[in-house]
């Protein structure tokens, strides 16, 4: 554990320049970071009408699915062979939005990247959100959801275990590990700030509970000490199984021999599309709570613009992605591919794969230039785009695979029905509601970790200004 | 309030980061009882003058973590010879996919075990604050707590105030 060096007495602090010294200039002492961060659990008019919203879309989804279960999987638009449409799609979409959480709290810890350091809270428990609405998708997929037990592995009567060899069963593993250790991780970091709120707090029954929850820590030295290093290895956990998870869920479509989907840049290309989704939703999040809240001084205009780098980069990536199918397709000189990708670009798919490279290859490029990546307002109505641009690239890899496989006999269409939409607005509604509960009640910024780069107050000299 | 016999050591607030670290350093120096501090944050400094060993956390971790790799390469290749179909001629353990498993099984045990780990050595969850403990310590100030026997309380006492303790007080 080294100290993080800080820049020497009149040296010009380079605005863009994300670095490890990323400093928070208006925030003076830990009462200030305190006061000013616990002020966010107030419930504001504004919070109750965000919740009312999503309250209003869950209960959309949740009556849709009650239709569903009711009158059957046909309600859907499932129409042969299109037999994975809007669940699947949506479900990939919000795996890829948890990504950029455990992206962010764990790889750019090890990487010490400063500017990581006021938006992880918000972004790891985007990464729980956002999974545990995934985890609904393939039993709302299921049709007949009872039976979801059936996804776990364990024997059945004639003690005939479930195909290990089965991308579906690793899924099962790679989401369930992943929801685990996102929570845990998110979990273990609340610790010490659910102790500031416990020592705060007046009222003796919810203190009981901040107790409860914070475990009796005391901040001793001792126990930072065991903290700091089990986050240490939390996060070196965390690195792999992030970049394992997507690639797992890319297997669900590369092991299959369908157009589109049978190729081995499935899964850095699903990995890069998912920490660029995730990356926008934290912005589709994060810009308005630190205007609602007069938080930005702590989400600074240098923490959005090293962000912004990181979704111009992912964006290149994922856009490079996309050219290498082409040229595999037309190189690879196997007719069906070569039909498909025609098809998906300009045949009977163009509409979706043109919203699809638009708002994930065209607009992010405005990202170089520096003006735009320090502009919020520009950064949150990108970030709608790329929401919406990540969801048609799942539905382009999804729905033109099944509807146009090697058979012209097979050749079909889909169009989601009202069910469709409902569960897809739903899943929004579910995820706004539960991140909204989550900002009312515990810190979206954590406060021990902000609190390491502030500077300590000194009786005679200066710190080296360093943390774990 | 019981007299200085009965209290079992004293406890010092401070402001200010260097402040605290020097009454560490010279109460660690005369020996003076056993010192605890407390800090809002986690800091190089106090780590330094502590003196303390590495976290044994990752001992955790490594059995966890090999435990986890071991079970799931075994479930996976246990439950395919326990009832072996061959499907396409393939061997019935295939390594590649089961890799699969002995890794995901290894991150979540190793990483459960970090966390028991964490809760092992840091003595948590407590049912109740500890002696020596000030709400003020999560909130800004840092505090040292020195438990030590009667006679080397006032000598405790001497150290903490010249270091720059706002408030120094026995506890029982």
């Amino acid at each position: 554990m080294t100290a993080i060096p800080q820049p020497g007495a009149g040296e010009p602090r380079r605005p863009n320049i994300a670095s490890a010294s990323v400093q928070l200039p208006a925030v003076k002492n830990y009462e200030q970071v305190d006061n000013e961060i616990i002020a966010t659990l107030k419930p504001t008019k504004k919070w109750f009408l965000a919740l009312l919203a999503a309250i209003t879309c869950l209960a959309i989804g949740a009556s849709s699915w009650m239709y569903q279960i009711h009158e059957g999987l046909g309600v859907a638009g499932y129409n042969p062979p299109v037999m994975w449409g809007v669940y699947i799609i949506t479900f990939v979409f919000w795996v890829g939005i948890g990504h950029a959480g455990t992206l962010i709290s764990a790889i750019l810890y090890l990487f010490r990247a400063g500017f990581r350091t006021t938006i992880y809270r918000a972004a790891e428990a985007m990464t729980v959100f956002a999974v545990m609405t995934a985890g609904l998708f393939p039993i709302i997929h299921i049709g007949r959801p009872w039976k979801f037990f059936w996804l776990i592995p364990y024997p059945n009567w004639r003690l005939l275990w479930p195909q290990f060899k089965s991308p579906l069963v690793w899924d099962v593993f790679a989401i369930s590990t992943y929801l685990t250790i996102s929570t845990t991780f998110l979990f273990i970091g609340l610790i010490p700030d659910i102790a500031v709120l416990r020592d705060r707090e007046k009222n003796p029954t919810k203190k009981a509970i901040l107790s409860a929850l914070s475990f009796g820590w005391r901040n001793s030295e001792a126990e930072w000490r065991h903290f700091v290093r089990a986050y240490l290895f939390l996060a070196a956990f965390s690195t792999p199984l992030v970049l394992s998870v997507h690639s797992v869920v890319s297997f669900d479509f590369a092991m299959a021999l369908t157009p589109g989907w049978h190729t081995t840049i499935f899964p850095p290309y699903f990995v890069a599309g998912a920490i660029f989704s995730g990356f926008a939703m934290v912005w589709t999040i994060i810009i308005p709570i630190r205007k609602w809240w007069k938080l930005e001084h702590y989400v600074t205009l240098n923490h959005l613009d090293a962000t912004a780098k990181m979704v111009l980069f992912t964006s290149l990536v994922v856009g490079l992605a996309y050219m290498i199918e082409f040229f595999i397709a037309w190189y690879g000189g196997v007719e069906a591919e070569q039909t498909y990708f025609w098809n998906r670009v300009f045949g009977q798919w163009w509409w979706a794969a043109w919203i699809m490279l638009t708002c994930n290859m065209i607009l992010p490029l405005s990202l170089f230039s520096q003006k735009l990546r320090r502009n919020p307002s520009w950064l949150w109505i990108l970030s709608i785009f790329i929401n919406i641009g990540m969801w048609f690239e799942r539905f382009v890899i999804v729905v033109p695979s099944l509807s146009h496989e090697f058979e012209p006999w097979q050749w079909s269409g889909y169009m989601p029905t009202w069910v469709d939409y409902g569960i897809l607005l739903g899943s929004f509604g579910w995820f706004f509601m539960w991140f909204l509960l989550f900002i009312r009640q515990l810190p979206v910024f954590a406060l021990s970790e902000i609190k390491e780069i502030v500077q300590p107050r000194m009786k005679h000299g200066h710190s080296h200004n360093g943390g774990h | 309030m019981g007299g200085t016999n009965m209290k079992q050591g004293m406890l010092g607030a401070f402001r200010e980061l260097d402040a605290t670290c020097l009454a560490i350093e010279e109460l660690k120096k005369k020996k003076v009882g056993e010192v605890t501090v407390f800090t809002p944050t986690p800091r190089h400094e106090i780590e330094h003058a502590m003196k303390s060993p590495m976290s044994k956390v990752r001992q955790f971790t490594l059995v966890g973590a090999l435990s986890g790799c071991v079970f799931g390469y075994w479930i996976a290749i246990w439950t395919s010879e326990y009832w072996p179909l061959v499907v396409g001629g393939k061997a019935i353990s295939t390594w590649i996919p089961y890799t699969i498993f002995g890794f995901e099984v290894m991150v979540l045990v190793g990483a459960l075990s970090t966390v028991a780990g964490f809760f092992i050595l840091s003595r948590i969850p407590r049912l109740t604050m500890t002696v020596g403990y000030d709400p003020r310590f999560s909130h800004g100030d840092y505090g040292v707590w020195v438990k030590c026997a009667p006679e080397q309380l006032k000598t405790a006492e001497e150290i903490l105030r010249r270091n720059g303790a706002v408030e120094v007080r026995g506890e029982e």
